[in-house]
């Protein structure tokens, strides 16, 4: 294919990706080594509140940004060079608790423990999404034809379902007098309160995304069943190869490239996770990256909000989903440079 | 076709994977009804600790608002019926009265006449009926199971919820329609393109796909609210403000959609044999008109899934609608979030469940009709690469 | 009577010749963007009446507000605000003073709801919205328990009712980690009168008061849900409505929701007194808020004006006796209901307590309580570090918004 036309074919595409997404990304990029700041003045201000009855007035030193003669704030923009990110890693706090022979108190700090969260979410998510997933498939697939249809739809539902819908459906069977909190209550005759303890927190927003994404996998997986090689398959029960062997040395293999799509897909998205936090309300027990770089961007009453800083933590995000996805993207390259 | 021998399975693995299945499909489908449940009672009922108060509702029935068995019998043997005429004596209808060039018109109006039909059944003649025969059933006739449509009355007669509604359909439309054309012609070219140039599209598309949307967001909003300011110099008066616009809406949702949608497409490209384009080429096409003559009529199951996985980013977004739309154009999912801030009370969370209930309708709808195609669009390649 | 929030948030009416509630037919544009809550929509429904009035309450106004305010023109010509979101309309100047226009159309308004900065007039406030005690008056009858005036009172109190029947926790308190969590700090905090933040933007929190702070918010925690750190109004309203808790100091706009009989087993067994005042302090638990409006600076002096007299239309006698329990208004005909005693009580109490502070580093500090106090509570934090941790959370804030060296 000439250039002129592969540019033709991908034009509109690409011009969208780097309007919306290539732009923003630079600039996020280019923000997190800088700080705008506007211009402060201190001044005496009498301001005047209403009470219930009557006002009270006060004179305060306020700072207030300066507005310049086109009735803009004035702001300057300094090159930080590494500060944001250094406000966000806090390695001189990390060092002291390190040397204090107090590891744990790293993950104290919002960055750490938002990395730790979202690390161990990912990893211990995805085995169970393909693992189930694969067993979904493989029952679907060995189930009568007559209800696989049915059996496919109610599967699909929690992937189709809006997130956050899923995780408040989910939640409320939990959280406060949730009826499964109230039944195990009187089961085990103990006062559950999950909301309360953060592992079971943990292990929801975990249960939550495997209830979720699951059936994505199942669905991936189901179809690539269905091009599984027959003649490979019969040849292998002449040899003898049991149910077990078949599933590890033909099935498996086919399955491979799907497998490593799902996780591909899964890495990332359970990466840049930040539904669950949302749902099920957990920032005081766990955090994930997107979710701490949203807070840094959520304006206070006062409009504060830190970009600098969120623009640090989402680049930071970006290369832990770099490096997580390495060994995946070196065997696509693998692939593309056998086939061209 | 005989099952050989070493295929048939032993009692217990059969017996075992049926179980497995009944329950992953007892936790797939148990919270969702669970929520269908709630929204059909009373606040205080449907929040209740008991789940057996929560699925017989007392405080609803007491509330002069639940069904006797009459009602049930004959409520779900009209809904069996309605259900069934739809799988099996719509699409026949549908076939037999239009004309072969056009279906989709037939069966827009089929479905439309259907909806119709059903809901003056169901919600008009139905209870009448009911009542008259309540009151002359004696114990039969006594309410037995708290339920109550005020929630969905509330939200879809007193919210205005078809308002959002509508602006989910022309969001997640354009969202679906954009995204694909876009998508199909750039997954085309990069799957028949070996380029290296074409491999590091695909690298950068999937690290743009990783970017955490929060980010995205919030850079575009000042640039959108201030469009008009920043865009006069070029397009004069004319300039618009996006803020609240769906059309700037659908621009983003598309681009984010974008990496997912070409990767999709391009190996479900790579699987349609390269021959085929090769000889319409040879019999002296461009590679466009090789692409509309040859490829087009044959892409239909890829970009079918790939089209649903673009329906569920339009239709399921919060991020991206919440900040960048206005009040007038709001879709359903931000409404939904609304009902949950600070401000509310247990009977905006019971409208919220019925609302949100609303919102998955058509999710499962949409499902159910493209079931078979996902299945298969994925078998017939998405998922070879 | 049900008010329907957000999603009718929109309420239009196009081109219309004004109903009779309305004193003028409006025939300009008027938008106006404000919170989501019940006074707003009673008021915005009000305004509409005029005709060419679009509301939106919208849950991202925080977000939204000051963007579309600093358009030129501006995205709308209300804006509703608070005593802690006008801060950054008013730092970016995007405002216009009131002076000219309250001469001429709002000479009925009391003295009490012009806002005034530096002697101009920037905001017109509507109500004002404080905390109160609300407690189950029939427990306490019971129990023999004196509304309790302090915090130890309230600590006895809650010990008392602690196996009461149906009570499952006899406290309960908007502690969801984060903003709400944040508002009961400073709650507690200004009950002593002092400051957060000094005058030169330095933190004053790592204190004996910062101590004794988080040392009761910890003693109140025991006789809470253990799941207090999801607990925010709307959860607290629920376990009161649901007779789970004996007391709570809430805002004082959700306690009216205790006497909807649709959703509540406990109409007319809960009273609302003052909120009490904290052991180290003098002045009630509580902040004082008001909520009111704003005009857009970005647009012409007519649509200015046609704002300025919807607003006033919007704000007016007629809307306040139809919608009375709706908030503790400021505006003339308002009768205090029973479950609005409390609130007044607070408010009106000497040495009242201080409003809440409308200046950039109050938004940073409620910011880093937020985030860092719920660590304290749940015990992975020593008091001492928790203090020191809201302190450096601050200052890196305030260092990279510029108020602080």
């Amino acid at each position: 294919m000439k250039f002129r036309t592969f540019a033709a074919f991908v034009g509109p595409s690409v011009f969208m990706m780097v309007v919306f997404i290539a732009l923003p990304l630079a600039s996020v990029f280019v923000q997190s080594f800088q700080v705008t700041q506007p211009v402060i003045e201190r001044i005496e201000v009498e301001s005047c509140t209403a009470g219930f009855l009557e006002q009270t007035c006060t004179t305060q030193v306020k700072t207030r940004p300066k507005i310049n003669e086109s009735g803009q704030v004035e702001t300057t923009t300094r090159w930080v060079g590494l500060e944001s990110y250094a406000n966000l890693l806090q390695f001189d706090r990390v060092w002291a608790a390190i040397s204090n022979g107090e590891p744990g108190r790293i993950l104290q700090i919002d960055f750490w423990r938002a990395l730790r969260f979202t690390l161990t979410f990912t990893l211990v998510t995805l085995p169970l999404v393909v693992g189930l997933g694969l067993a979904i498939a493989l029952a679907v697939n060995n189930a009568a034809r007559s209800i696989r249809g049915q059996v496919i739809f109610v599967s699909l539902l929690p992937f189709i379902i809006t997130p956050v819908i899923g995780a408040l459906s989910i939640r409320w069977l939990f959280y406060g007098d949730g009826i499964v909190t109230s039944w195990l209550e009187t089961w085990l005759s103990t006062d559950i309160s999950v909301a309360a303890n953060g592992a079971a927190v943990e292990a929801l927003m975990m249960f939550y995304r495997v209830w979720s994404v699951a059936p994505f996998a199942f669905v991936i997986f189901y179809a690539g069943l269905q091009t599984v090689n027959q003649d490979t398959l019969e040849s292998a029960i002449i040899d003898g190869a049991s149910r077990w062997q078949r599933l590890r040395f033909v099935i498996v293999p086919h399955l491979m490239p799907l497998i490593v799509f799902i996780a591909l897909i899964h890495l990332m998205d359970a990466y840049r996770a930040f539904e669950e936090v949302v749902g099920f309300s957990s920032q005081a027990q766990r955090i994930t990256l997107q979710w701490l770089t949203y807070d840094f961007l959520q304006p206070d009453d006062a409009g504060n909000r830190s970009i600098s800083r969120a623009s640090a933590s989402a680049m930071l995000t970006m290369i832990g989903i770099v490096i997580i996805l390495l060994p995946p993207l070196r065997r696509t390259w693998r692939d593309h440079k056998g086939i061209s | 076709m005989a099952t050989p021998k070493a295929m048939r399975q032993p009692a217990s693995l059969r017996f075992g994977s049926a179980a497995f299945l009944t329950l992953w499909c007892l936790i797939a489908a148990f919270p969702l009804f669970w929520i269908l449940v709630m929204s059909f009672k009373s606040p205080a009922d449907a929040f209740d600790a008991n789940p057996l108060a929560v699925i017989f509702g007392p405080r609803t029935i007491a509330a002069g608002k639940g069904l006797s068995v009459i009602d049930l019998v004959l409520g779900l043997a009209v809904l069996w019926y309605a259900v069934r005429f739809a799988f099996t004596r719509l699409p026949q209808m549908v076939r037999a009265f239009t004309a072969p060039g056009l279906v989709i018109l037939g069966w827009l109006v089929g479905c439309l006449g259907y909806a119709v039909v059903f809901i003056v059944l169901f919600f008009g003649l139905l209870p009448v009926v009911l009542d008259a025969l309540n009151a002359i059933a004696g114990p039969l006739g006594q309410p037995v199971i708290g339920l109550t449509a005020e929630h969905y009355r509330a939200v879809w007669v007193g919210n205005e919820f078809y308002r959002n509604f509508i602006n989910s359909l022309i969001v997640t439309g354009g969202v679906v329609t954009v995204s694909l054309t876009v998508g199909t012609l750039a997954g085309y070219g990069l799957a028949r393109s070996g380029s290296n140039l074409a491999f590091w599209l695909l690298i950068a598309a999937l690290i743009f796909r990783a970017l955490p949307h929060s980010v995205l967001v919030a850079g575009y909003l000042p640039v959108f609210i201030n469009s008009a300011e920043i865009l006069r110099p070029i397009l004069g008066d004319a300039a618009p403000t996006l803020y609240g616009q769906p059309l700037a809406v659908i621009a983003v949702l598309v681009a984010i959609n974008q990496p997912f949608t070409i990767w999709m497409l391009r190996s479900f490209f790579q699987s349609i044999p390269v021959e085929l384009d090769e000889a319409a080429r040879v019999d002296g096409c461009t590679h466009l008109q090789a692409f509309r003559r040859v490829i087009m009529p044959v892409m239909w199951p890829g970009v079918i899934t790939t089209g649903l996985f673009s329906f569920l980013l339009g239709y399921n977004d919060f991020l991206v609608t919440s900040l960048l739309l206005d009040a007038q154009n709001q879709t359903m999912v931000p409404a939904i979030a609304g009902y949950f801030n600070r401000e509310t009370t247990t009977t905006d969370q019971a409208e919220a469940i019925a609302a949100a209930v609303s919102i998955t309708a058509p999710l499962f709808l949409l499902v159910m009709v493209f079931q078979r195609q996902i299945v298969s669009g994925l078998t017939a390649g998405a998922v070879k690469g | 009577m049900k008010i329907p929030l957000v999603l009718a948030a929109t309420a239009m009416l196009m081109g219309g010749a004004a109903r009779a509630d309305c004193a003028f037919e409006n025939d300009v544009d008027v938008k106006i963007l404000a919170a989501a809550f019940e006074a707003w929509k009673a008021v915005t429904d009000a305004m509409a009446e005029c005709g060419n009035v679009q509301a939106e309450l919208d849950q991202e106004f925080r977000t939204k507000q000051p963007a579309a305010f600093a358009a030129n023109p501006s995205l709308y010509q209300i804006g509703g605000v608070s005593n802690g979101t006008i801060t950054p309309l008013l730092n970016e100047g995007t405002i216009r003073p009131l002076d000219d226009l309250v001469e001429k159309y709002g000479q009925h308004l009391q003295p009490n709801q012009l806002i005034r900065i530096n002697g101009e007039i920037m905001a017109v406030a509507m109500m004002v919205n404080t905390f109160e005690l609300t407690y189950r008056s029939d427990l306490f009858e019971e129990y023999g328990i004196d509304v309790p005036t302090d915090y130890d009172g309230l600590l006895a109190a809650a010990e008392t009712l602690k196996d009461a029947e149906g009570i499952d926790y006899p406290l309960g308190a908007m502690t969801k980690s984060g903003w709400d969590l944040a508002m009961e700090f400073i709650n507690v905090f200004q009950s002593s009168g002092e400051p957060l933040v000094n005058d030169d933007s330095t933190p004053n929190i790592n204190n004996e008061t910062g101590m004794n702070t988080l040392e009761l918010l910890k003693a109140l925690s025991d006789y809470m849900d253990p799941e207090f750190l999801v607990s925010d109004s709307t959860y607290v309203q629920q376990q009161l409505q649901q007779g789970r808790i004996a007391m709570a100091n809430i805002w004082a706009s959700r306690a009216g929701a205790v006497d909807n009989e649709a959703e509540s087993s406990v109409v007319g067994k809960v009273e609302t007194a003052m909120s009490p005042i904290a052991p180290f302090g003098d002045r009630p638990v509580a902040t004082i808020w008001w909520d009111g409006i704003v005009i857009a600076r970005n647009i012409s002096d007519e649509a200015a004006e046609a704002a300025f007299r919807v607003a006033m239309e919007g704000m007016d006698t007629e809307m306040v006796e139809a919608n009375n329990d709706a908030a503790v208004w400021l505006i003339q005909g308002y009768e205090p209901g029973r479950l609005a005693q409390g609130a007044i009580a607070t408010a009106t109490h000497d040495p009242a307590p201080l409003s809440y502070p409308s200046t950039v580093e109050m938004g940073l500090m409620h910011t880093a309580l937020g985030n860092e106090v719920a660590a304290y509570l749940t015990g992975s934090r020593s008091a001492e570090r928790t203090l020191d941790a809201i302190e450096a959370s601050y200052s890196t804030a305030a260092r990279e918004a510029g108020v602080l060296n």
